[in-house]
């Protein structure tokens, strides 16, 4: 069973504020909870695989610029650095 | 003017002069004026889409070479970058946000000519299968709009399935192009994973989803697949396909080919109109010189638990990076201290895609990635031997495509372990990264059934034959809109 | 007992591109945010693409520090929050699911005592922040994003150093050969930074992040210890954190971490399909690693008899063995070492002085063999020198300009020595006596033609006209 403090936790961890407590965490509940399922799998010997790539088909080392300027189409201050809030220390 | 006609056949009249671009993509958009309030497919419409079909006339006219689709009006699911052009994923979050570059797919359907005639609506993020979720409010079902057209491509499915575009494109994470196809009555279709570039798809679980075609016949899927498929430079996991030609041959037939019906998919909790449609394709397919018999896929039982554990864990960390501070919504940093911003300013992701983020924070994270992300893991690992082993003895698989029918807005949205079980039949095929597709079967009391097909991997062009097949089978009413 | 355990990252410089973009991987030549495009800025829809040379020029690093290499190459996020940090993942890697790194366990020595190295992985690196604003409430920070995603090899050892002594040796050994392999210039600003894990007496581990160079990095580690020592030695229990490195202060600071930022959720790139280094690669790359610092070292020695300190100093200085290989032959190989080491190390001992030098290696082989054939002597070799590094003119072009030739025409120096003897009946008497103390009539000799008269020579005609 999932705790309140466990979801209050990883809601701090993933940096999302929450208003709607109450039922948020209800239904995060709910779904994790209803995860329990793989407990009964009985995949526990299984190997995890992937699709693979050769390295020779991998991108080859060429310095090619962005065909625009970039910066000019994000959020920009003072001309060309992105800005940030400050920092704790 | 005729709306209501494939892609294939939009080409030939163009290039026969029958038809203008110009002219037709003037009454799509006249009808998208007309019809979209209600259905709320689009998210935006492209003003300048009645110029690019001038200039493609213009062309045809004086006899340069002119690409495949002459002019043709597609939709855009909104979650794929079209340069110079607002992407939003139905998230407030993007709201402002304006792609600076094309996703492939969409350089490769503007060197064939293509109009992308509107972005359409989805779950925000494509994070749910009715399209309620999006931020802007939800599609509806053309064949009854009390009903949800299915997700998270609604908006694609909604677009082909009322005339607003010949043809979509959306992107399938657990049947999100299967699922509302299947819902809205049009052929949906997931490829074999890596088979078209997911470059300038804006991700949500990235080591399953794949763009997929949502059109009027499934010969326009492979009409769609032959100019957006193959390995791009752009996308590591993308496969080489040689060049493969989907329409040729796609009128091959299915004698003497082996179906497997999935015995999982057809069990517990499944409507018994959705049973005997599947019955009636079975028996439709034996017709066809098929032989069909059921198979067991053990894991199908905890593929929805494996899915959604995987899909939290990789959107969490995809839509990290929506800090707001290199593009977004206007929010000043000042007088904020990073953590504080961040958590704010996230505060703009809807509800649900909140909660499977904290889903997704919580699968991995040190003291559960045993028990939750691991295990899926594994689930999905087996899922791929037991598929494997299974097509080792059929060409083909069959199962509907939605165990339910269409159901009403407002209806489940508020119970989500009903809503996970929804994706019981679709999410096999993107843990296992196999094509699968959905074909429109049956109408039953006016909703729409889709039966759905899947092949093993590269194997995407048997699996068009066999849909093509499985579609000549039935002859289904129209949309009554 | 102190333990210290290094975490050292390393850019690969000698890269033209960007780990998973085509920006460039050399971002100190841009103004702010230049260079940067879709990818490595993590725009939505954009994706990482594996530079195939990165992946080659880490595995060469882990074959040279005798790590294993794995079949497959798997990338992880690893995911947290911060700005400079464009997708608030960083791509790594990592061993959860067997070795998938670049570099599995392997080990160097240094002098008699060897480290093992745990790891080596492939990674990107951050972006660049600013601080602005002097009072807390105003404050904002500035965000340069070019140096995100340059290539970063990230070298972990284990516990094994005993001394902040043993980490510079290491440090140096391993720049060396890092510069050795033409995989990274350490001199460069930022190319070399450090994390370094302390703890003394088994107690707690200290980490230190953000270690700057390798100059400080044995700094940090000298502070840390002497902190801990003072605070064990008052019976306070050491804390364990991490702690990070004041780059103006000298000191090392808390970092007052959270629990909860510390979770990293890591988990495979799925952008990324597993990299598959199939026994030809592996082979090919080790054909193509140039020779080892050591391997250098013996070959001077045992080929070219130079000695074995010169040797040393030869081998190890990428710049150096370069300009010697290109330089040299048979013949001249010694003479060649010792102009190297005696003279041009002066001359081109910072990388500024270097890169402005106008030398070239065929410089060095025209001034040796004009040693040996005396047409200069190696007194007036050091000017020359001097003057090709400035200018970059031909040597002969400079002997005559400086007038550094050696008299060397047999009339002009006879009549210059006759006028030493006229002038120096003594030591002239003296010297037909007592042979020995003709030195002081070639010396003479020297003084009036500045030094440029062939000794040898020299004493040749003197010992003529004294008969």
């Amino acid at each position: 069973m999932v705790t309140e403090k466990e979801i209050e936790h990883v809601s701090k961890l993933m940096k999302i504020d929450v208003d709607d407590h109450t039922e948020y965490v209800d239904k995060v509940q709910k779904m994790i909870n209803y995860f329990d399922i793989l407990d009964s799998a009985g995949v526990e010997s299984e190997e995890i695989s992937m699709p693979e790539i050769s390295l020779e088909s991998l991108r080859k080392d060429e310095h090619v610029a962005f065909d625009d300027k970039l910066i000019e189409k994000l959020n920009h201050y003072k001309g060309t650095y992105v800005r940030a809030p400050k920092m704790s220390s | 003017m005729n709306l209501k006609i494939s892609a294939l056949d939009f080409v030939q009249q163009v290039q026969n002069g029958d038809i203008s671009a110009e002219d037709f993509v003037a009454e799509t958009i006249q009808r998208i004026q007309k019809i979209d309030d209600d259905l709320h497919a689009f998210l935006s419409v492209n003003d300048d889409a009645i110029n690019q079909a001038k200039s493609i006339d213009k062309k045809i006219k004086s006899g340069e070479k002119v690409g495949a689709c002459f002019g043709m009006p597609i939709s855009i699911k909104d979650n794929m970058c079209i340069k110079n052009s607002k992407t939003t994923c139905a998230s407030k979050m993007l709201e402002n946000f304006v792609a600076p570059y094309d996703a492939t797919v969409i350089s490769k359907l503007k060197q064939q000519d293509a109009i992308f005639i509107g972005k359409v609506n989805m779950d925000e993020f494509a994070m749910g299968l009715t399209t309620e979720f999006s931020a802007y409010g939800p599609s509806k079902n053309p064949w009854n709009p009390e009903y949800v057209p299915g997700g998270s491509s609604g908006g694609s499915a909604v677009s082909v399935s009322a005339f607003e575009c010949v043809a979509s494109l959306g992107s399938d994470t657990g049947g999100s192009v299967r699922n509302p196809a299947s819902f809205c009555s049009v052929v949906g279709y997931k490829p074999t994973y890596g088979l078209i570039s997911r470059y300038g798809l804006i991700s949500y679980a990235n080591s399953i989803e794949q763009i997929g075609p949502l059109t009027r016949t499934v010969k326009d899927t492979a009409f769609m697949l032959n100019m957006i498929a193959g390995l791009d430079s752009n996308d590591n996991t993308t496969i080489d396909n040689k060049n493969e030609d989907y329409l040729s041959g796609i009128d091959s037939g299915i004698e003497g080919k082996k179906i497997g019906i999935i015995t999982e998919m057809i069990g517990d909790g499944i409507d018994s109109t959705v049973l005997s449609a599947t019955k009636d394709a079975i028996s439709k397919l034996e017709g066809l010189g098929a032989t069909c018999e059921e198979v067991s896929l053990d894991m199908v039982k905890y593929s929805v638990a494996a899915y959604y554990t995987i899909t939290a864990t990789e959107a969490g960390s995809n839509l990290a990076r929506y800090d707001n501070l290199r593009y977004g919504y206007e929010f000043p940093v000042e007088g904020y201290e990073f953590n504080s911003y961040i958590s704010k300013a996230r505060q703009k992701f809807g509800p649900e895609v909140t909660r499977r983020m904290i889903i997704g924070g919580f699968v991995p994270s040190a003291g559960h990635a045993g028990k939750y992300f691991l295990k899926a893991m594994k689930v999905k690992s087996k899922l791929i031997k037991e598929i494997n082993e299974a097509f080792k003895k059929f060409d083909l698989l069959i199962a509907p495509t939605v165990p339910v029918l269409p159901f009403k807005l407002g209806e489940k949205i508020n119970d989500p372990v009903s809503l996970f079980l929804i994706d019981i039949n679709t999410v096999t095929a993107n843990l296992t990264g196999k094509p699968a597709i959905s074909v429109p079967f049956a109408i039953s009391n006016g909703l729409p059934i889709g039966m759905q097909l899947f092949a093993n991997s590269n194997e995407d062009k048997l699996l068009l034959q066999a849909a093509c097949a499985l579609e000549s089978t039935v002859k289904l009413p129209e949309v009554p809109i | 007992m102190t333990k210290i355990g290094l975490e050292i990252h390393c850019q690969l410089t000698h890269l033209k591109s960007k780990l998973f973009c085509s920006c460039k991987a050399n971002y100190r030549e841009f103004e702010i945010n230049e260079n940067i495009c879709p990818v490595c800025m993590g725009l939505p829809g954009s994706l990482p693409r594996l530079n195939q040379e990165a992946v080659k020029k880490a595995t060469i690093i882990a074959m040279a520090l005798n790590c294993s290499t794995p079949e497959k190459i798997a990338f992880f996020r690893k995911n947290y929050f911060y700005p400079d940090l464009p997708k608030n993942f960083q791509i790594t890697q990592l061993n959860i699911y067997g070795d998938t790194s670049v570099g599995g366990s392997g080990s160097i020595m240094v002098g008699d005592k060897k480290i093992r190295i745990t790891r080596i992985q492939l990674e990107e690196d951050p972006g660049r922040l600013i601080y602005e604003g002097s009072s807390s409430k105003n404050q904002i920070t500035l965000v340069d994003y070019n140096r995100a995603g340059t290539p970063l090899v990230e070298i972990v050892t284990e516990p094994d150093f005993e001394s902040p002594k043993q980490v510079r040796e290491f440090l140096n050994i391993l720049s060396d050969l890092l510069e050795n392999l033409g995989v990274s210039d350490p001199s460069l600003e930022g190319a070399m930074r450090a994390d370094a894990n302390v703890s003394i007496e088994g107690g707690n581990k200290v980490e230190v992040k953000n270690i700057g160079s390798f100059h400080d990095l044995e700094k940090a580690a000298h502070f840390e210890i002497t902190r801990q020592n003072s605070l064990h030695s008052r019976d306070i229990e050491i804390v364990q954190e991490t702690r990070h490195w004041d780059d103006k202060r000298k000191i090392t600071v808390s970092s007052r971490s959270k629990e909860e930022d510390l979770d990293y959720r890591y988990f495979l790139e799925g952008d990324i399909p597993w990299v598959t280094m199939n026994d030809g690669i592996v082979d090919e790359l080790k054909s193509e690693m140039p020779e080892s610092i050591n391997s250098k070292k013996e070959r001077y020695i045992s080929k070219y008899t130079i000695p074995v300190q010169v040797s040393e100093v030869l081998s190890s200085d990428k710049y150096y063995s370069d300009l010697f290989e290109q330089s040299h032959n048979e013949s001249n190989a010694k003479e060649i070492a010792n102009i190297i080491t005696t003279d041009l190390m002066g001359l081109v001992d910072t990388r500024e002085k270097r890169d402005k030098s106008k030398m070239t290696s065929k410089h060095l082989s025209d001034l040796a063999d004009s040693i040996q054939s005396g047409k200069i002597s190696r007194n007036s070799s050091k000017n020359a020198l001097h003057e090709i590094v400035k200018t970059g003119k031909e040597l002969s072009q400079i002997i005559s300009e400086l007038d550094l030739g050696n008299v060397s025409d047999e009339s002009e120096l006879a009549g210059i020595i006759s006028e030493v003897i006229s002038a120096e009946p003594q030591a002239v008497e003296q010297a037909k006596s007592n042979p020995q103390t003709i030195n002081y009539l070639v010396g003479k000799v020297m003084q009036k033609t500045k030094g440029k008269a062939d000794p040898t020579k020299t004493l040749d005609l003197l010992k003529k006209q004294l008969t």
